[in-house]
């Protein structure tokens, strides 16, 4: 339904105004766990995210980092626990056919043989929001892509694809976005646009997970961070300054001699 | 509309994707080929058997070719995880299989424009008139192959040992879709009757309406899980 101008003026108001008072929930996990034969990847998760906010993931490799982000966007069913969407449980009804969910994983989702443009246009006709041909420009002149809008993507840097991936969920606009592990394969520039879009997603009442283990660059970035650790949620908390608790947490799996900078 | 706009796009992707890897035509045209040249060299069919015979050989190319299709049909989605990201796009997974059987179906139409004229020359079978028939049987059963085959080239796609598991786990549910058009053929060519082969094209028709029906119908849990 088209709102009249004012009346979309108004909402806007409401729901800066109740979203700053009171966090609106957005994803609910409810003793989530998953097991991979015999031995559990991730053991009772709960979980709640609110719109508008930004949570860093981070715990060692196996934590069950990846397994937790690929199970909240359904590519994996949990073991046993429950996942709500926008009050809606995961994986049923209607929900799950709403593009409402993005996976950003930074070398993967995309084909080969496909140009960068066309990779574009195919996943913007899949969630039924194709775009004019200049709004596509604008997004790969935004990643830096301008150049390359005709090549294949097989002949893209792992850098240049992350920027792909970025400009393919800039363009769709998911109101869940979860990220794997961005920060190794981006440049500076790479970094810098990465970060505005999450931070502009995160502004207009998204919600951002982003795994990774450069605990320093989100811990600067994120309002929230949980750590995970043997599938268990050991750490869950908001940022705040001093953030002693959280240098205490991620001090484990930091390279030798790095600390956070506090 | 969604729907079919969806498996429009899909198939689109797929067909682009063909034309630029050559990888799957290519190497079903040079084994059909080349099949069908063994047969006619080896066998040395006689032209009063020439119809009894010449289905059940031509058939066997196809399978053969079809399977090195169905090997190569989910490859796209398998590189770069790309069926990732088409299981997290909110489309109908029904749009996905039937994009895949019409996309499989392309390929094995194109093989045929070409072997089932070779063949017809290789075997003497001078009754021209007869070739639309046996197209006809032709085209039900490579529908019926292309359907079954998509469900369990999803169904293996993860699975170890994938090119040994297909065809075993695919042909033996093949025999009734197999057995009807090579039974269908051999009748036309035979006799030239087509109400006697009429009881096969039932069969092919049943064959291919059920189990696109079932495909449509179970390939999200094949897919998802």
């Amino acid at each position: 339904m088209n709102l009249p101008y004012p009346a979309i003026i108004v909402e806007h108001l409401l729901y800066s105004f109740y979203s700053r008072r009171e966090k609106i929930l957005y994803v609910e996990v409810r003793r989530l766990s998953k097991a991979y034969g015999f031995s559990w990847a991730l053991k009772d998760i709960n979980l709640e995210l609110h719109a508008g906010e930004c949570v860093a993931l981070l715990g060692p490799n196996g934590a069950g980092k990846t397994t937790l982000l690929k199970l909240l966007c359904g590519l994996l069913q949990p073991t046993t626990g429950e996942i709500h969407i926008d009050g809606a449980k995961l994986r049923q009804g209607p929900a799950r056919l709403e593009p409402t969910i993005g996976f950003l994983s930074p070398n993967d989702h995309l084909y080969d043989k496909l140009t960068a443009q066309e990779n574009l246009r195919l996943f913007l006709a899949l969630y039924n929001r194709e775009k004019e041909h200049g709004e596509l420009e604008t997004a790969l002149a935004a990643a830096g892509l301008a150049d390359w809008s005709r090549e294949y993507v097989a002949s893209l840097s792992s850098g240049m694809r992350c920027r792909l991936s970025i400009a393919k969920w800039l363009l769709l606009e998911p109101k869940l976005l979860l990220v794997d592990e961005p920060y190794g394969v981006l440049d500076g520039s790479g970094v810098d646009f990465l970060e505005a879009y999450l931070k502009n997603a995160r502004d207009r009442g998204g919600v951002v997970v982003m795994a990774t283990h450069h605990v320093a660059r989100v811990a600067a970035f994120c309002s929230r961070a949980v750590i995970l650790r043997r599938g268990r949620m050991i750490f869950d908390e908001a940022k705040r300054a001093p953030w002693e608790s959280f240098h205490r947490a991620v001090g484990e799996f930091l390279p030798r001699g790095e600390t956070w900078p506090s | 509309m969604a729907f079919l706009k969806q498996t429009a796009w899909l198939l689109w992707k797929d067909l682009l994707l063909e034309l630029r890897r050559r990888e799957s035509l290519l190497a079903m045209f040079f084994f059909g080929t080349l099949l069908l040249f063994i047969f006619h060299f080896a066998l040395d069919v006689q032209p009063d058997k020439a119809a009894d015979m010449a289905p059940g050989l031509l058939w066997l190319a196809l399978v053969f070719c079809g399977t090195l299709g169905l090997m190569q049909l989910f490859q796209a989605e398998r590189e770069n995880r790309c069926l990732e990201a088409l299981l997290l796009s909110p489309i109908d997974r029904a749009a996905i299989f039937l994009s895949k059987v019409l996309f499989n179906l392309t390929l094995m139409v194109l093989l045929e424009i070409v072997v089932f004229p070779l063949f017809w020359v290789l075997f003497n079978l001078t009754l021209w008139e007869r070739l639309p028939w046996v197209f006809l049987y032709g085209l039900l059963g490579t529908v019926g192959f292309c359907v079954l085959g998509t469900l369990f080239s999803a169904l293996t796609l993860s699975a170890r040992g994938r090119e040994i598991l297909l065809p075993l786990l695919l042909l033996p549910l093949m025999i009734p879709v197999i057995l009807a058009t090579i039974r269908g053929m051999e009748i036309i060519l035979r006799a030239g009757d087509f109400q006697e082969s009429l009881p096969w094209l039932h069969l092919l028709i049943g064959f291919d309406v059920i189990f696109l029906t079932a495909g449509i119908l179970v390939f999200e849990w094949v897919v998802e899980s």
